[in-house]
């Protein structure tokens, strides 16, 4: 149950340039609850993580994974990863 | 949190205790700390204040008169440290967020081992002294039952304070 959970709502926040309190309020979050699961304090449910996946219309494994992420620009320009 | 409707009251409670005036009282951990530990020590004194005052001989006035005078800044410290906490505590189930509601939970089993350990010590030690002094026990037993509530109602407070995290860095240029 400790797993930690990788994350990157942080990336596509800052792309699509919407801030922690305006993703907080359209997901029905506190802000602190944003920088928490940000900073891989707090791994959230199904049901925030959904709502998050949601706001951003990607799916939910866009922004949570077990794996860690690689980076968005390797993703895109298919560069390998050492 | 978003399941559930907010009544106007839920929505006074968010707003104040999400209002960051204070913010300068409770910014930092060491403050934090300082400002449950004057909570705890005004606690105690108003608690002595009015055992004495009950209990003594002569129901010295002056004692409540004090009273009155240290609830100004005892209500200032369970403020800050409600702000610190951002109404954890204070606010209903269905105002608080998923993580909120299981910090809530956590905060409160501590407090619980905490209380328990606490009053076990006392229980212990007035056992001890009562050995000693077959009175001590009739005599402590009113101060103990006043310390035991006071404990009972005050100590999740202090330790959501003294567990209440920094506020998270603000991201530039984002935050409007």
């Amino acid at each position: 149950m400790s797993e930690q959970v990788h994350n990157r709502p942080a990336v596509v926040r800052a792309e699509r340039g919407v801030s922690r309190r305006q993703l907080a309020e359209a997901v029905g979050a506190h802000y602190q609850t944003i920088g928490h699961i940000e900073r891989g304090r707090y791994n959230p449910g199904l049901d925030p993580a959904l709502r998050i996946a949601g706001y951003f219309a990607l799916p939910v494994e866009a922004l949570f994974s077990l794996e860690p992420f690689r980076p968005l620009t390797d993703e895109i320009y298919g560069r390998k990863t050492s | 949190m978003t399941t559930t409707r907010l009544n106007r009251y839920d929505r006074a409670m968010v707003r104040i205790m999400n209002d960051r005036r204070a913010q300068p009282l409770y910014a930092t951990a060491v403050r934090r700390r300082l400002v449950v530990a004057t909570h705890l020590a005004l606690t105690l004194a108003i608690g002595g204040l009015i055992a004495h005052s009950c209990l003594g001989a002569g129901n010295p006035a002056w004692a409540l008169v004090l009273v009155v005078a240290l609830l100004l800044p005892w209500t200032v410290a369970t403020g800050a440290i409600n702000g610190a906490t951002r109404g954890l505590l204070e606010l209903r189930e269905r105002a608080l967020d998923e993580r909120q509601s299981a910090e809530r939970a956590q905060v409160r089993a501590r407090a619980h081992l905490a209380t328990t350990l606490l009053l076990a010590a006392t229980a212990v030690g007035l056992l001890t002294v009562g050995a000693v002094s077959g009175d001590a026990p009739t005599a402590y037993a009113a101060p103990v039952l006043v310390t035991v509530l006071a404990v009972h109602w005050l100590m999740p407070l202090w330790v959501a304070g003294l567990t209440a995290q920094d506020e998270p860095a603000e991201d530039d240029g984002l935050e409007a």
